[in-house]
């Protein structure tokens, strides 16, 4: 992720210091820029100024768009580092660029870090047994995620029961089924056409009968766009009382990201986000955005096909992997 | 739908200009940014959305617009050849024997769409076939055979099998029959080298007519990256655009099409076998610009009333323009449109009503609509033959009875009788305009603007 972003950044420093350093001189305006040299020498510091470094914030602009950021939440950015940086005094034996970035990571982890809390910590606190509500659209990966979380919480000592509440895909029993089979875990489904929420429930029931510490419920993917199965999805959420809910979106997802991600919270109140294909993805834009719409930490990166190929989202981390 | 929002903002800009005579640089700074923006929450690529800005803007301001032609429509002219020079022509898919094969991202719809596709050119009266070769997805196979007999199409698939290129051949001999065969392909990313590796082997041992990239509309940048890989790797020939019911754009799609110079093949706008549309450029940019889209509008219009027609009971659609129009037309009329879709996607191609009116509706009025269409049903149901002949003679006493019968009120059963008045007067409109030319007709309702529905 967010390799391509990196480099821009990289060129985005150097741009913001040869800027500051040597402002563009109108021949016949020399006036206030000679003034401004002058009292730079006369303090030993330089004043960013907007217009010095109006190009560079373009050209992040544009890096942060390439890199799949929300436009909305693009501009936030862009004004986040705008009022951070213009009319700081920098000592001139300090780069510009570099106070310049510095605004940068504080806001990406502002974004980015939105309530992260220590999963492993929660997973422990949180009642038993414990259901685990997956949503999202069609195609990102909800019961593939499912098979990997239930082989994460079963190297954590959990033990686990999967509920098949996508009782509408051609198909959804059988892959949950195998997964199942593969990892040796229960799973609860119904015919085709039933009604999810009473799949869900009878795993619950099951899970309590058999102390079993996690329900994981599949839920069928469905557009955002749909006021029937939103509707549906928040019966599901009422009649289920999930202790947690996750939204699993694609890291590949572009501006549309926001959209799902902010009727998905709204229709069944998420916790925090799963972000698939991640190993796919070299722009990352997508973690950004729905973190910002939704409020809610991304939790994880699903980052292959195999069960281990889950990791756990740290996004100082990924953003100082980004500032490289 | 597609680029709606890009739609709604340049309509706006190109409004206020409306009068000018001439458009001065801000003017044309003004749409240019409009656009930008709007293109950019498509997804589509940085670099495609500057060379097309740059190309409105230069031709805006370097070009006369012709003697008796005005400034505004002048620019709207520029802007759509240019979005038609950048969407491009659909993919030419002639309507005889081939071999195509599906490839893309794991969850980008191959499967569905290869259901869909069959479908579609069996319905073309080319009978067809679905061969299943992802061995990796668990419950790949089950929903590929389920979903072919959705779309009453052969399938080929073996769920012992691993070799995908064996299932493949073998999958070529058994539905030899069939004269269109669509290989669907397990999901796989550019950076996956063997999964790479295995496509390749995938298209040399088949030899396909045609490949197809299928993409997710929500793609965003990477959609570049992974067109380059496949067109590398196998040739890509044409892309089909998914999940377009969404909110999504599907601008990356436009991307993978500069990016494989190839084209825009098909649409997929929803869960069944039928929600799939031929892409259409020019039907597609004046959806865009507000001018509404005659041509799909005439295609599904037709397709629906040939399933009408169908019915049993022999009803000729054309006959609403002879004689009267009676309950048994109307029930037609409301079949044939469910037959359509989803009413908001109907609406969407109905010139002059798509998207300005939805603006307007309360998000569930379209749902609501569906409701209502179905309880009419329900009503007409629960009226004796002569009734639904001479819905004019029907009385308060007979209204309690239908009611009564239908379960529903008799406020349900007087709204239909009103409803059906309506319809009769709009349909009078249209009569002795020629044979059921169903484009002409729908060009006739374009100039109506906005009168509302209509018998459709």
């Amino acid at each position: 992720m967010f390799e391509r972003l990196s480099k821009s950044l990289k060129s985005f420093q150097q741009d913001v210091d040869e800027q500051v350093e040597e402002p563009e001189v109108a021949e016949e305006d020399d006036g206030p820029s000679l003034a401004k040299r002058a009292k730079s020498y006369a303090t030993g510091r330089v004043i960013i100024d907007e217009e010095a470094i109006e190009g560079s914030l373009t050209e992040l602009e544009h890096a942060l768009l390439q890199a799949d950021v929300e436009i909305n939440v693009a501009e936030e950015i862009i004004e986040a580092v705008r009022s951070e940086v213009v009319g700081e005094a920098v000592s001139i034996t300090k780069s510009p660029g570099v106070v310049a970035v510095r605004a940068i990571r504080d806001a990406l982890v502002e974004v980015m870090g939105v309530g992260q809390f220590d999963v492993e910590e929660r997973f422990a606190e949180l009642p038993r047994p414990t259901t685990v509500l997956f949503t999202g659209v069609n195609g990102v990966g909800k019961t593939t995620t499912i098979a990997k979380f239930a082989h994460y919480l079963e190297g954590q000592g959990y033990s686990v029961v999967l509920a098949n509440g996508d009782t509408y895909r051609a198909g959804a029993t059988e892959q949950l089924q195998e997964h199942g089979d593969a990892l040796d875990i229960r799973v609860i489904s119904h015919d085709q056409g039933g009604d999810p929420a009473a799949v869900i429930y009878d795993a619950k029931e099951y899970a309590r009968a058999n102390d079993v510490d996690f329900v994981l419920a599949d839920t069928a993917g469905r557009l955002h766009t749909s006021h029937d199965l939103m509707a549906q999805l928040e019966k599901i959420d009422r009649v289920v009382e999930p202790e947690l809910t996750l939204f699993v979106d694609e890291a590949v997802a572009g501006q549309d990201a926001i959209n799902r991600a902010r009727e998905f919270n709204e229709a069944a109140e998420i916790d925090g986000t799963v972000l698939t294909k991640a190993d796919a993805d070299t722009s990352g834009g997508a973690a950004i955005s729905i973190a910002r719409v939704t409020g809610k930490p991304i939790l994880f990166l699903g980052t292959g096909q195999t069960y281990s190929d889950l990791e756990r989202f740290d996004p100082e981390v990924l953003v100082d992997r980004l500032l490289g | 739908m597609v680029l709606d929002d890009l739609g709604g903002s340049l309509r706006e800009t190109l409004r206020s200009m409306r009068g000018q005579g001439r458009l001065d640089e801000d003017d044309i700074e003004a749409i240019v940014k409009d656009i930008q923006r709007s293109l950019l929450k498509a997804d589509v690529d940085l670099d495609i959305v500057m060379e097309l800005s740059e190309r409105i803007r230069t031709r805006g301001l370097d070009e006369e617009p012709p003697a008796g032609t005005s400034a505004h429509d002048h620019l709207l002219k520029i802007v759509y050849e240019e979005m038609v020079e950048l969407i491009g022509e659909s993919t030419v898919l002639p309507l005889e024997p081939q071999v195509i094969l599906l490839a893309g991202l794991q969850g980008s719809g191959k499967t569905t769409t290869s259901a869909k596709i069959a479908w579609w050119f069996d319905r073309k009266g080319l009978p067809s076939a679905v061969i299943q070769t992802d061995t990796f997805r668990p419950g790949a196979y089950e929903q590929s055979k389920e979903m072919a007999e959705r779309a009453g199409v052969e399938f080929f698939g073996d769920p012992d099998a691993e070799d995908p290129v064996e299932i493949a051949t073998a999958g070529l001999d058994a539905t030899a029959e069939a004269e269109v065969r669509i290989i669907d392909t397990a999901g796989r990313h550019a950076l996956e080298e063997d999964l790479i590796d295995e496509m390749e082997a995938i298209e040399e041992a088949v030899d396909p007519d045609v490949n197809l990239l299928v993409l997710d509309a929500a793609i965003g940048h990477g959609a570049k990256e992974q067109a380059r890989e496949f067109e590398d790797t196998i040739g890509i020939d044409g892309v089909v655009i998914t999940k377009l019911d969404g909110t999504a754009k599907g601008g990356g799609a436009l991307t993978a099409v500069a990016e494989t110079d190839s084209s825009i093949a098909f649409l997929g706008t929803g869960e069944t076998v039928k929600d799939i549309e031929r892409f259409e450029p020019s039907g597609f940019i004046s959806r865009l610009l507000g001018m509404g889209d005659l041509q799909q509008l005439a295609e599904r219009v037709e397709r629906a009333m040939a399933e009408s027609d169908a019915d049993p009971e022999d009803w000729d659609p054309e006959s609403i323009f002879e004689g009267d129009f009676t309950l048994i037309d109307m029930r037609h009329q409301l079949e044939a449109m469910q037959n359509m879709g989803p009413l908001d996607q109907v609406m969407d191609l109905i010139p002059g009503l798509g998207s300005n009116l939805k603006d307007q509706l309360p998000d569930e009025a379209m749902d609501v609509t569906d409701e209502r269409l179905m309880r009419y049903r329900i009503v007409m149901d629960s009226m004796t033959d002569d009734e639904l002949r001479n819905p004019s003679d029907i009385g308060a006493s007979q209204i309690e009875r239908i009611a009564r019968g239908s379960g529903t009120d008799e406020e349900v059963v007087r709204e239909l009788l009103q409803q059906h008045r309506m319809m009769e007067q709009t349909l009078n409109q249209f009569r002795g305009m020629g044979e059921g030319d169903m484009q002409r007709m729908m060009k006739r309702l374009q100039q109506h603007g906005g009168g509302g529905l209509g018998p459709f």
